[in-house]
């Protein structure tokens, strides 16, 4: 009789065993993997969440007659108004050079603050009132913990009277930690408790919007043909070679051709959305009919065949069948194409959408600036307050680029055709 | 004997250099089932796709000879491939629907040759095809759904209502029982035998039992020649030639 729990000849133990291990092994470089992803999110979410963050102090600022008049409320100087209001609440300060020091603790921002609060509300007017402002980057990070106020004074930022000042508002409840909704609101700032994200959003989203208006039409258009009625034949070869050359070339050397071309020939305006997203499908266009040949490639034959023996033409058969067959692979390609120009930063550069931007760009002829050359803007620099921006910023980068793959899934989802 | 409808003479066809028909002349008469049988490889499938002109979608594959269906010859340069595929229809051995509802596939002839002009006539068209090929009872409640959600059998009898819904004169079919169960075959082979009333029709088979069963002439290829052709009978009972009776012996193939 046969006994099929006993081991054969043929070294089945060892078999088992070599299963076993290429089994864990897939499951450990797996887990690897995941945990330095793991690792990489949790970090940057980590050194961003403090960009959530925004600390305003109190400060008792006179907006009697004397200094704004309300019958001109623009003409007011709400900068000197500021500065006097800190230097009611702090009237033991003399010295020029502590008051400086004093000025120090709010943002420049603030006597545009103290503006837009008027205009806001001029109920506001006639009497001193206690108003938030936005504490100064430095004062910020000292609040929010992020100074090691162990080293000697001359090595670090904030002073020993600055520190002071701070422990005695704090005493009295006139400094606060609020949810920074100017990070999403505000285009960006010299100053980096007031830079926001949302110039650059903008600026990716017109630029991405241009790019997929212009490259997917584009793409399917030239993967559908080549793919459907291009001759085979050498020509077609060489540009099949070139196409996938192209998918290759350094995205700097699509940056290159929109200088030249878009803005140095078309005179096409600088920094612009327009251009931006032009040169992005410059880049992306490859991507798109590589994936969309792949796609198309993988209908049936026989489905385009029943469509010709019926009497369609070939136009007819292939967008009657073959193309909505292949729609979902093809939206997926270009989805997977603009997800590369989104984190793109170097093309970008090459046609000036590096510009400090602080107005949120209105329209694709605007000047404006991308989400992956903002983070390289502050990554680059020095203020502590900037290098939370760019992680937060990345953050931003990731979100967008989840959102932009959703959106492929649902499309998908939606457009599918059951076989 | 009336007129033949299709008239082949002289066929030669080309792949590149490799030749896969050798002079062919058959006839092919009108409201018959004439079967194409030989061993694999034989130019079947070559010969039935020179009637229909699908061989034009294989950039190496050339005709030369003639081929004339009714009288007016397939392969003139004023012929359009658009109007002789809607006279010519064809169905394939795998079962290929459409990827979309039954009713859609059915539809789909009569709406690129604008065959009809209301929706109710489409209707009705969709319906009378379906019933045609013996579908309509199993399908009649569930014409929104997707075609491929038909079995294997059911799927080829769609097919076949596609194709007789544009009303063509000829139906060649490329082995369509193959990829099928004895069960669907059968009801298939039945569906031929009734479509013969109103359609000419050419079937590539290798079952020798089939083509008996099914065909009232039958063509024997053999090396991209044809080697006899006669009633069913005749080919079957009492060949003329000896590759023929080799063949169907059990001796070549
Ligand atoms: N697309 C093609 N390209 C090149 N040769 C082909 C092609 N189709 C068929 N052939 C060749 O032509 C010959 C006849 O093929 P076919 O007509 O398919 O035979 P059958 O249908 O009788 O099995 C075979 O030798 C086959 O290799
Ligand atoms: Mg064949």
């Amino acid at each position: 009789m046969i006994d099929f729990t006993k081991s054969a000849g043929f070294n089945l133990a060892a078999r088992h065993r070599a299963e076993t291990r290429f089994q864990w092994m897939g499951k450990g470089a797996i887990l690897l993997a995941l945990a330095f992803l793991a690792w990489l999110i949790v970090t940057i979410a980590v050194g961003g969440y403090g960009a959530t963050k925004l600390v305003q102090i109190a400060i008792p600022v006179d907006l009697s007659a004397t200094n704004i008049d309300p019958n001109n409320i623009a003409a007011a100087r709400f900068g000197k108004i500021v500065k006097l209001g800190l230097r009611t609440r702090f009237p033991e300060v003399k010295k020029r050079k502590d008051k400086k020091k004093l000025y120090n603790l709010l943002s420049t921002e603030a006597s545009f603050e103290l503006k837009r609060a008027i205009l806001a509300d001029p109920k506001l007017l006639g009497g001193t009132r206690k108003i938030w402002f936005t504490a100064s980057d430095t004062l910020s990070l000292y609040v929010r913990g992020k100074t090691n106020v162990s080293v000697p004074e001359d090595q670090r930022r904030i002073s020993d009277k600055e520190i002071a000042w701070a422990a005695d508002m704090q005493k009295n409840a006139e400094i606060r930690t609020v949810f920074n909704w100017g990070f999403f609101t505000h285009g960006d700032s010299r100053e980096p408790e007031i830079a926001g994200i949302l110039a650059a959003l903008i600026g990716t989203a017109l630029s991405l919007a241009v790019c997929f208006l212009l490259s997917f039409p584009l793409g399917i258009a030239a993967a559908t043909y080549l793919e459907q009625f291009a001759p085979a034949n050498r020509l077609s070869d060489i540009i099949e070679v070139n196409i996938n050359n192209l998918a290759a070339v350094p995205s700097i050397v699509f940056g290159l051709l929109g200088l030249s071309i878009f803005l140095g020939y078309f005179g096409l305006p600088r920094s612009s959305p327009l251009v931006g997203g032009m040169v992005l499908s410059l880049m992306t266009l490859p991507t798109i009919i590589i994936a969309s040949r792949a796609s198309l490639k993988s209908v049936p034959p026989s489905i385009k065949e029943a469509a010709l023996a019926l009497g369609a033409t070939p136009v007819q058969a292939v967008f009657h069948h073959v193309f909505p067959v292949a729609l979902p692979g093809m939206l997926t390609g270009a989805i997977i194409g603009m997800a590369r120009a989104l984190g793109d930063t170097a093309p970008l550069l090459m046609i000036g959408m590096v510009a400090f931007i602080v107005d949120i760009p209105k329209s694709i002829l605007a000047p404006a600036t991308a989400l992956p050359v903002q983070i390289f803007l502050w990554s680059d620099s020095p203020e502590r307050g900037f290098m939370e921006k760019t992680s937060a910023a990345i953050v931003v980068l990731l979100i967008f680029l989840i959102a932009m793959n959703l959106i492929a899934i649902l499309l998908r989802r939606k457009l599918e055709q059951r076989f | 004997m009336s007129d033949p409808i299709i008239r082949a003479q002289n066929v030669d066809v080309f792949y590149a250099d490799k030749q896969a028909l050798f002079g062919v002349d058959l006839k092919i008469e009108e409201k018959q089932v004439t079967s194409l049988i030989g061993p694999s490889g034989c130019g079947k499938s070559t010969f039935l796709r020179a009637i229909n002109r699908m061989n034009d979608l294989i950039p190496i594959c050339r005709f030369r000879g003639s081929l004339k269906i009714d009288g007016q010859d397939v392969y003139a340069p004023a012929v359009d491939v658009v109007s002789l595929r809607a006279q010519v229809g064809m169905v394939f051995q795998k079962p290929n629907p459409f990827p979309k509802s039954i009713r859609e596939n059915v539809a789909y002839g009569l709406k690129i040759h604008r065959l009809t002009s209301s929706k109710s006539e489409l209707d009705g068209r969709i319906e009378h095809s379906l019933k045609s090929a013996g579908l309509w009872d199993e399908v009649a409640d569930r014409l929104d759904e997707p075609g491929t959600s038909l079995s294997g059998g059911q799927q080829q009898r769609l097919c076949i209502a596609r194709t007789i819904a544009v009303e063509p004169r000829v139906i060649l079919m490329d082995e369509p029982c193959s990829a099928l169960d004895p069960i669907a075959t059968a009801v298939i082979e039945e569906l031929i035998d009734k479509l013969r009333r109103d359609f000419t029709i050419v079937i590539v088979t290798h079952s020798m039992q089939q083509a008996a069963r099914i065909s009232q002439r039958t063509a024997f290829f053999h090396l991209g020649k044809l080697v006899e052709v006669g009633s069913t009978k005749q080919v079957f009972t009492n060949p003329v030639e000896e590759r023929t009776q080799n063949y169907i012996t059990g001796r070549i193939g």
